[in-house]
Formats: C-alpha cells, sequence, structure tokens
C-alpha cells in the first residue's frame, strides 16, 4: 500500500476558522441556481462543462474542506488545486443573485492549497 | 501578460538591509506566469536571503505569502496582520502591485524585488518577448499588426527611416527592421495604402494618471456636467 503523503492541517483549520461565517454563509445560501454559471466566460467558453461553474468550484474546494474540517488527504487536495488554479482565472465577473462573493471563496480554497505547496506551476 | 524578471540578488539585499522583519509578497498573477514573482519565486528568495543574512544577523526573520493579485484591493486582506508586525515589504508583483501595497499600508517601506519590463507574449517557458508599450492608441490596425512603437527601435510611426538596412535595423544589425516587416506584410496582403498616409504623431493625452473608463460604465465613474 503506498504511503499516504501527510498534509499540515494546522494552517488550514486557521483559516477555516477565521472565514467561517462566509464559507457557511456560502454553503447555506447556495440555491444551485446557476445564474453564477453564466456570468463565468470560462464556463461558456468550455462548453458549458459544469466544474466551471462558479458555485461547482468554492463548493468543491473551501466548502469541501469546511465539511470535513480541513482533514482530507494530500490527493484531494491536488484535485482542489487543479480546480481552483486551472479552471478559474479569479477575474471576480461571477455574480451571485444571494451576495455569495464566489471570488473569495475560490481565494480561499486557493490560500489552503499555497499553505502545503500546491499552487500552479507554470514551469512544468 | 506583464512580464517582470528578478532584480539582482544584492540589489534586493540592500533595500532590506536595515530591516529585522521582512515579509516578502508574491502574486498570483502575471508575475507567477513569467517566473518571476510567483510562490515558487518567493520561496526562493526568502531561501536565498536567509542564506545571505543568515550568519551576521541570525535573528532576523524572513516571511514570505503569496497573494492570488497585488493589483486587487480583494485579495490583500489576509496581509493585514501579518504586515502590521513587519518592519518592511518586499513584493514580487509588477510595479502596480508594488505601488498599490505602498499605497494600501503608507507607514511600512515597500521594494520592488523584480523589474517591471513588458507587456510580452511567451515564447517558452522562461522566454518571453514585448509585443507591446501599452501606448494608448494602438496602430496595429494600418502596420499588419506589427507594432512600431515597440518594435522599431525609433518607435516610428512613419517609417522605414533613412537608416534602415535592408531587413535590419541601424541600430542593431541584429535586430530587423519593423517598418521593412510592415511593409512585406502589407504587400503580401495588398494593403500597402495603409502605409502611403502620413500618420500624425501621437497625442499623448490621459498620460497621468492614465485612467481606463470601459464603454457602458462612464455613468458610474463621472458626474455628469451640469
Amino acid at each position: 500500500m503506498l504511503k499516504q503523503i501527510e498534509i499540515n492541517t494546522d494552517p488550514i483549520q486557521a483559516i477555516l476558522k477565521q472565514n467561517r461565517k462566509e464559507i457557511k454563509f456560502g454553503l447555506s445560501m447556495c440555491a444551485h441556481c446557476s445564474l453564477c454559471a453564466e456570468s463565468c466566460f470560462l464556463f461558456i467558453s468550455n462548453g458549458n462543462d459544469p466544474e466551471y461553474m462558479p458555485s461547482y468550484k468554492f463548493i468543491n474546494s473551501i466548502g469541501k474542506l469546511y465539511k470535513k474540517k480541513g482533514r482530507v488527504s494530500k490527493q484531494v487536495l491536488e484535485e482542489m488545486r487543479d480546480l481552483v488554479f486551472e479552471k478559474c482565472v479569479l477575474c471576480t465577473r461571477c455574480y451571485c443573485p444571494f451576495g455569495i462573493d464566489i471570488p473569495s471563496l475560490i481565494t480561499l480554497g486557493r490560500d489552503v492549497c499555497r499553505t502545503q505547496g500546491l499552487f500552479r506551476e507554470y514551469d512544468r | 501578460m506583464i512580464k517582470a524578471k528578478s532584480k539582482p540578488i544584492k540589489e534586493i539585499f540592500n533595500y532590506i538591509e536595515p530591516y529585522q522583519d521582512v515579509l516578502i509578497v508574491g502574486c498570483g498573477g502575471c508575475v507567477s506566469v513569467c517566473l518571476a514573482g510567483g510562490q515558487k519565486e518567493v520561496n526562493i528568495l526568502q531561501t536565498e536571503l536567509e542564506l545571505l543574512r543568515g550568519k551576521r544577523k541570525p535573528a532576523d526573520q524572513f516571511r514570505g505569502y503569496t497573494v492570488e493579485r497585488q493589483c486587487n484591493e480583494q485579495y490583500l486582506g489576509a496581509l493585514d496582520d501579518m504586515v502590521e508586525t513587519a518592519d518592511c515589504i518586499l513584493s514580487m508583483a509588477c510595479g502596480a502591485g508594488v505601488q498599490f501595497l505602498a499605497k494600501k499600508y503608507p507607514d511600512k517601506p515597500v521594494f520592488p524585488a523584480v523589474n517591471t519590463v513588458a507587456i510580452g507574449v511567451d515564447l517558452d517557458i522562461g522566454l518571453y518577448e514585448e509585443q507591446c508599450r501599452a501606448c494608448g492608441e494602438c496602430v496595429l490596425a494600418y502596420t499588419a499588426g506589427i507594432c512600431p512603437v515597440t518594435r522599431c527601435a525609433k518607435g516610428l510611426f512613419n517609417g522605414p527611416c533613412g537608416g534602415t538596412n535592408g531587413e535590419k535595423c541601424e541600430v542593431n544589425p541584429d535586430l530587423n527592421c519593423a517598418w521593412h516587416e510592415i511593409y512585406t506584410r502589407l504587400a503580401a496582403q495588398n494593403r500597402l495604402d495603409n502605409i502611403l498616409e502620413i500618420r500624425p504623431p501621437m497625442q499623448w493625452q490621459n498620460q497621468i494618471k492614465r485612467t481606463i473608463v470601459q464603454k457602458g460604465y462612464e455613468q458610474r465613474y463621472y458626474q455628469e456636467e451640469i
């Protein structure tokens, strides 16, 4: 069996704790109306692929971390890295009728990844 | 995108020498793409500075943190606590990011760790070429998509000059004459009439400070004159 690569959960939990209110608000207010998708140029230019929906991106990054209390494997974090760095450019143009600040939540997902040394590598 | 290049380590070291607690702030935008100021480069610079200063002033502290974009207030919030305890900030963003940080934290010295060089294209990993100087009056429509401001050594709007040497520039024999390229491409497209007309010099309007308000947003930012 492959040895699971350890992650440092302290900085992850610190980010979750510090931004608990915003994350909770986002997760509870999202009605999955998909209006945010229409405002995302990446969603539109990628054939309406649901993984590019802004709501999908924050729910499956910082939302997932929140629900799991920051206890996730390195592999999950790597998948998260691909989601928040490769499928979002943080143009801040996504619109939510309920007032969820989606770019800020995706940024938190990126912050978490950065604490584990996971970020977009441009020289790969 | 904006392209930048790391400053020599000794120059950076001189900036921060008087300070003990140095916060190195990277940017996840353009400077990450051109491998000058992203998280990886923050980590490298932090190690280099620690090695340089380590033995002489062991109590000194270097901290690194990368924000997603230094040119947008929205992404700077996480820095507040860190900046409070720092003696100075070393920004690895472009000139816009450095100035944005300096404005946000006016009581802290903010130093640039990179030289902002150009708006350019990626030729390969770590290899970039300037294509635009953001002059504000794009003339590419009549110069066959070749920018005379950027590519001509003299930035001529009406070229070529008398110094063109066949296909090469008199300033540097290794440099292609931009106006020769413009002529060749326009001729191939049967559009030479584009450069027969003398173009007036650039008006250099809206230079200080250049402000951009997109179409449809005028009313939001400009008060109507009564």
